[in-house]
C-alpha cells in the first residue's frame, strides 16, 4: 500500500493496513505533526488535506488514502525552509500558546483561504468551528488568517 | 542527591564544561507530602545559568511549558541582567536526573517564584564577568562598563562574555547571606531593553510546522502501544470483569492485570482500540454517581439551616437577624479541564549494569506539571530506588492544573514491565473525561444588608464546595483527615470579598463528592466570585445604581488597584457603543486573585431570539499583576481565560448519571469555539516596582459574572446557577 505524503510516496506496513490515516502518519511514518485529540471528528486537531480537500485523519481509514496525495502541516513550508504565509503569520501574531491544536488550525485555515481568498469574520466563523482550541487563541488565529490572506493574495 | 555536594553534581550533569556557571539560591519556601512543592534551596541549588566557552548564555528551564511561556519571561529576565538578546540565550529542559527537585508547575507561581533568583543569578555572573574583565585589563571594575553581550571601557575598549571564558571552570555562587548586587530587571528608573518587551516564545516555530514537541511525538525504537481502563471514580473496584475475545485481536501482544489495573499491550494503536472495546467491567462503587447525589451534597441552604457551616473564615460582629436587601443562592456547576492534549506517556525498562556505569533502570517520558513527583510515585508503584527512575519532561498540550499525578505513567510503566519492552499510551478523550479531577460543584449563599446611606451594613457569605487541594486521592488515606482540619487553599480562594462592611460573616464547608475533584483554573476563584460579584451587580440594579461607581465606593478607600482596574475598564469599554435595540446588555465584575492579582472585566452581550443565542459580542479586560514581564505573554493569558469565562458562563458543563461519567467526548461537552469568541480589549497596568505575580487564571474570576450581569442589564434575568442557556433567559 502507497500513499503520496507531500509529494512523497511513502510505503505502508502490512501491519498498518487496517490503521486509521491519522496513526499511520504518526505512528508508522514519523510525522507527528498531525495530532490526536478526540479520535470521533469533534475538534480539528488531525486535519490534513487529502486530494486537496480538508479530512479529519482520525477518522479516515489508511485503506481509504491509499494512492491519494496528502498534504500534511509538515509539507507546509517551502523545501527551503521559507514558511508559508500562514505559519508566518501565527508566528507574527504570537497564536500558539501550548500549540497542540496549532496543525490542525492551520491546516483548516489552508482550506478556507483556498476556497475564500479575502475571508471576513463570518466566512471564518465557519470555517474554522470545527477546530477547537482549550487555550483559547482564536482572536489571534482570526486575526492571523486575515493577515496570511493579504500576504498570498499579493502573492497572486 | 544526599551524599553528592552541589559541585560534584554539577560536573556529573555535565554542566561545569569550562565556562562560567552560577548557582542560584532561594530559602526553602514550603515542604509538603505531595505534589512537589520543593523551592529551589541553599543546598540544591536547582538552576543553572551558564556562559559556555564560545559566549553562548545557556540556562536550564525550571518551568514545565503547557502554553504559559514562563520560561520565556525567565529568559528575558537572564537577558536583561546580562545586556544580552533573548533570542541569544540557549534554553533546555532538564530531566530529572539533571537537576536536584524544583516545584511543580502551577497555581501561576512560576514568575513569583522565579523571576526574582533568576535575577540575581544573572546579575551575580555579570559581576563576576565584570570583575574577571576588571583583572584582565588591569583597571578597576568601575571603570568597566555594560556593552550589548559584555561590556566596554571607559577608553572604547570591548570585551565579549566569550572573551572572558575559556575551558576551566569557573563556579559563580551567590552567597545569599551577602547583599545581592544591582538587578537591572526590578529597577524602576531603568530604560528596559528585554523586560516589558513583547517576546514571542523561543520555541514557536516548531510549533506551526508540526515539529515533534509532545510525549507521544517522541521518536522510538521497539515500540508497542498500550492502554489501561479507567474506572469513573478512583475508589470504585472492579465487581465484574469480561475479557474474552480480547486475546484473538489482531496485533495483540499481552494483557495486564494487577489487582485494579486492567491494560492491554498491542503492536498498532487500532489494535489497542479494537483489544479495549473487547473488555467490559462493572464497577462496584462506594456512591452512587448521579447530580442528585452531588447537588444534595452541597445544598449549602440545608447545611446552613443546621446552624454554623464547617468552617468559619471571617467572623466580625455578624448579625444573624438583619433586613437582607439581597439573599440569593448561585449554584456553579462542575467543570472539567479538557486541554487539547489527550496525556500521554512512554516507559522504558533499560538494563541496569553497564560495566559500573549505572544506566537507568526505568526512563519515562511524559507531559507533566511535576515531573518529580513522577519520579517519586513511579519508584513506589515498581519498588526501584528514586535514583534509578528518570523522567524526561516534555511540552504539555495544555495543563491547567490537571496534570500532576501519576497516572498515564503508571499505565506505561506498568505494561512496558510486563512485556519487557517499551510501550507508548495515549489516553482517549473519553479516559481524559472519565478520569477527570473535576473542578467541584458548588453552591453559594450570599446575603447582603445596607444601611440607611445606602451603604453595606452586613455580609453573611456561606457556601459548600467538594475538596480541592485535599481532594480525595490527592493525599495518602492517613493524611487526609488531619490535612482536612486545617483550611483547603484552593477552597478558600476568592471567598473574602473586596468590599469594606461592619458586620460579616463569611463560612464554608468542603466536601466528597461522588466523582474525583482537583485543582482547576484558578481552583474556587471563579465560583466564589462569580457569586460575590453577581450579588454586588443585582444589589446596584436594584438601587438604580451605577454598578462600577457603586462598587468602587463600596470598597471605601480600600483595595486602590482593583479600584483602578474598574476604572479603567469602564472607560476602556465606554470606547465601544453598545448596539441599541432590545436583547443587548453590558456587565462589569472585578476580583483580586491569590491577594495579588487584580482584574475587572466587561461584557457585552446579545440576547438574540431568532438563533435562540446568548451571544458575547465584545469582552474588555484590564489586569495589574505586578511588573508586566512580558505584556504579550499576559495578554495571551488573558485571552485564554476570556475564552473560558465564555465557556463556564455559558457552555461547559460535565455530566454525570447512571453511575458514571456521561460527558466523554466532544459532543457532550461544549468549549468555546471561534463563533463564541467575542472581539476583545485588553490592558495591562505595568507596575515596575512591583514583582510579577502571576497571569494565568486571574481573569477568570472576573469574565462569567461580567457576562451574567450583562445579561442581566440586557433582560433582567439574573443567572443563579451555571452554565446560563437562552431557555433560562426567556
Ligand atoms: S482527533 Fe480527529 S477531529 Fe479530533
Ligand atoms: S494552543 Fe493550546 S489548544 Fe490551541
Amino acid at each position: 500500500m502507497k500513499l503520496n505524503i507531500n509529494g512523497v510516496e511513502r510505503q505502508v506496513a502490512t501491519d498498518w493496513q487496517d490503521e486509521t490515516l491519522l496513526t499511520v502518519l504518526r505512528d508508522h511514518l514519523g510525522l507527528p505533526g498531525t495530532r490526536f485529540s478526540c479520535g470521533i471528528g469533534q475538534c480539528g486537531a488531525c486535519l490534513v488535506h487529502v486530494e486537496g480537500s480538508p479530512v479529519s485523519s482520525c477518522l479516515m481509514s489508511v485503506k481509504q488514502a491509499a494512492d491519494k496525495n496528502i498534504l500534511t502541516i509538515e509539507g507546509l513550508a517551502a523545501d527551503d525552509g521559507t514558511l508559508h504565509p500562514l505559519q508566518q503569520a501565527w508566528i507574527d501574531e504570537n497564536v500558539p500558546q501550548c500549540g497542540y491544536c496549532q496543525s490542525g488550525q492551520i491546516m483548516q485555515a489552508l482550506a478556507l483561504l483556498e476556497t475564500t481568498p479575502d475571508p471576513d469574520d463570518a466566512d471564518i466563523d465557519q470555517a474554522m468551528n470545527g477546530n477547537l482550541c482549550r487555550c483559547g487563541t482564536y482572536d489571534r488565529i482570526r486575526k492571523s488568517i486575515k493577515k496570511a490572506a493579504i500576504v498570498m493574495r499579493e502573492a497572486n | 542527591m544526599a551524599g553528592i555536594s552541589r559541585r560534584k553534581f554539577l560536573i556529573a550533569t555535565g554542566w561545569v564544561a569550562g565556562g562560567a556557571t552560577v548557582l542560584y539560591t532561594l530559602r526553602n519556601k514550603a515542604i509538603s507530602v505531595a505534589p512537589t512543592v520543593i523551592f529551589p534551596d541553599a543546598e540544591s541549588g536547582a538552576a543553572w545559568l551558564q556562559i559556555r566557552p564560545d559566549g553562548v548564555c545557556r540556562m536550564f528551564f525550571a518551568r514545565m511549558d503547557m502554553g504559559q511561556n514562563a520560561n520565556t519571561g525567565l529568559a528575558q529576565i537572564v537577558a536583561e541582567e546580562l545586556n544580552l538578546n533573548v533570542q541569544d540565550i540557549e534554553g533546555v529542559t532538564p530531566s530529572t536526573s539533571d537537576v536536584t527537585p524544583i516545584a511543580v508547575t502551577a497555581g501561576s507561581m512560576s514568575l513569583t517564584a522565579f523571576s526574582r533568583p533568576t535575577a540575581i543569578a544573572a546579575a551575580t555572573l555579570r559581576e563576576s564577568m565584570r570583575a574577571r574583565a576588571a583583572i584582565k585589563l588591569g583597571i578597576p571594575g568601575s571603570d568597566i562598563l555594560d556593552d550589548a553581550g559584555g561590556f566596554q571601557t571607559t577608553d572604547g575598549r570591548k570585551l565579549k562574555y566569550a572573551d572572558l571564558v575559556d575551558q576551566t571552570n569557573l563556579m559563580v555562587e551567590f552567597d545569599d547571606s551577602k547583599p545581592a548586587p544591582n538587578l537591572y530587571t526590578f529597577d524602576a528608573t531603568r530604560d528596559k531593553k528585554q523586560v516589558g518587551h513583547d517576546v514571542t516564545p523561543l520555541d514557536i516555530r516548531a510549533l506551526v510546522t508540526g515539529g515533534a514537541v509532545y510525549t507521544a511525538d517522541v521518536p522510538m525504537q521497539n515500540l508497542l502501544f498500550g492502554r489501561a481502563i479507567q474506572p469513573p471514580v478512583r475508589n470504585a473496584r472492579i465487581g465484574k470483569l469480561d475479557t474474552t475475545g480480547v486475546s484473538d485481536t489482531k496485533g495483540f501482544v499481552k494483557l495486564v492485570q494487577q489487582d485494579e489495573f486492567v491494560g492491554v499491550v498491542c503492536k498498532t494503536p487500532s489494535a489497542v482500540d479494537a483489544a479495549m472495546a473487547k473488555i467490559s467491567v462493572t464497577w462496584d462503587l462506594q456512591q452512587p454517581i448521579n447530580q442528585q447525589e452531588i447537588d444534595r451534597l452541597v445544598d449549602v441552604d440545608a447545611e446552613m439551616a443546621l446552624g454554623d457551616l464547617e468552617h468559619i473564615l471571617l467572623d466580625e460582629a455578624h448579625r444573624k437577624d438583619v433586613d437582607w436587601a439581597i439573599d440569593l443562592r448561585f449554584d456553579v456547576q462542575t467543570q472539567t479541564h479538557a486541554a487539547q492534549e489527550p496525556r500521554a506517556a512512554i516507559a522504558r525498562f533499560n538494563d541496569v549494569d553497564n560495566e559500573g556505569e549505572t544506566d537507568h533502570a526505568l526512563e519515562i517520558w511524559t507531559g507533566t506539571q511535576d515531573p518529580f513527583g513522577i519520579k517519586r510515585f513511579a519508584s513506589m508503584d515498581t519498588g526501584l530506588s528514586e535514583n534509578d527512575v528518570v523522567v524526561h519532561p516534555q511540552r504539555l498540550g495544555g495543563g491547567f492544573g490537571g496534570r500532576e499525578h501519576y497516572e498515564v505513567e503508571r499505565d506505561a510503566v506498568r505494561l512496558a514491565r510486563a512485556v519487557k519492552q517499551t510501550v507508548k499510551v495515549q489516553w482517549t478523550r473519553q479516559d481524559e473525561f472519565t478520569a477527570s479531577r473535576s473542578r467541584p460543584a458548588s453552591a453559594h449563599r450570599v446575603r447582603i444588608a445596607t444601611d440607611d446611606a445606602g451603604n453595606l451594613s452586613d455580609w453573611w457569605y456561606g457556601y459548600i464546595t467538594g475538596h480541592v487541594v485535599f481532594a480525595r486521592e490527592r493525599l495518602p488515606d492517613w493524611l487526609l483527615p488531619v490535612a482536612r482540619l486545617a483550611e483547603d487553599m484552593g477552597v478558600v480562594k476568592g471567598a473574602l470579598s473586596p468590599y469594606s462592611v461592619p458586620h460579616q460573616r463569611v463560612e464554608y464547608k468542603d466536601v466528597d463528592l461522588p466523582i474525583d475533584l482537583g485543582v482547576w483554573r484558578s481552583l474556587n476563584g471563579a465560583p466564589a466570585i462569580f457569586a460575590i460579584e453577581s450579588a454586588m451587580d443585582e444589589l446596584a440594579q436594584q438601587k438604580n445604581i451605577d454598578p462600577v461607581e457603586f462598587k468602587i465606593a463600596q470598597m471605601d478607600g480600600g483595595q486602590p488597584r482593583l479600584q483602578n482596574c474598574l476604572q479603567l475598564v469602564a472607560a476602556l469599554s465606554a470606547k465601544r457603543s453598545l448596539p441599541k435595540g432590545a436583547g443587548y446588555g453590558r456587565g462589569f465584575a472585578c476580583g483580586i486573585y491569590d491577594k495579588r492579582c487584580y482584574v475587572a472585566v466587561s461584557a457585552d452581550i446579545h440576547i438574540d431570539h431568532e438563533t435562540q443565542k446568548i451571544n458575547v459580542l465584545h469582552m474588555s479586560c484590564v489586569q495589574d499583576v505586578g511588573m508586566a514581564v512580558n505584556p504579550g505573554q499576559l495578554r495571551a493569558q488573558i485571552e485564554s481565560n476570556l475564552a473560558w469565562s465564555v465557556g463556564m458562563a455559558l457552555l461547559e458543563s460535565f455530566e454525570v448519571g447512571d453511575n458514571t461519567i456521561q460527558s466523554a467526548n466532544f459532543d457532550n461537552y461544549s468549549i468555546a469555539r471561534m463563533a463564541d469568541m467575542p472581539s476583545l480589549d485588553i490592558e495591562i497596568v505595568d507596575q515596575p516596582n512591583i514583582p510579577p505575580a502571576g497571569a494565568g487564571e486571574v481573569a477568570l474570576v472576573a469574565g462569567p459574572p461580567a457576562i451574567a450581569n450583562a445579561i442581566r442589564a440586557a433582560s433582567g434575568f439574573r443567572a443563579l446557577s451555571l452554565p446560563i442557556s437562552f431557555k433560562d433567559v426567556v
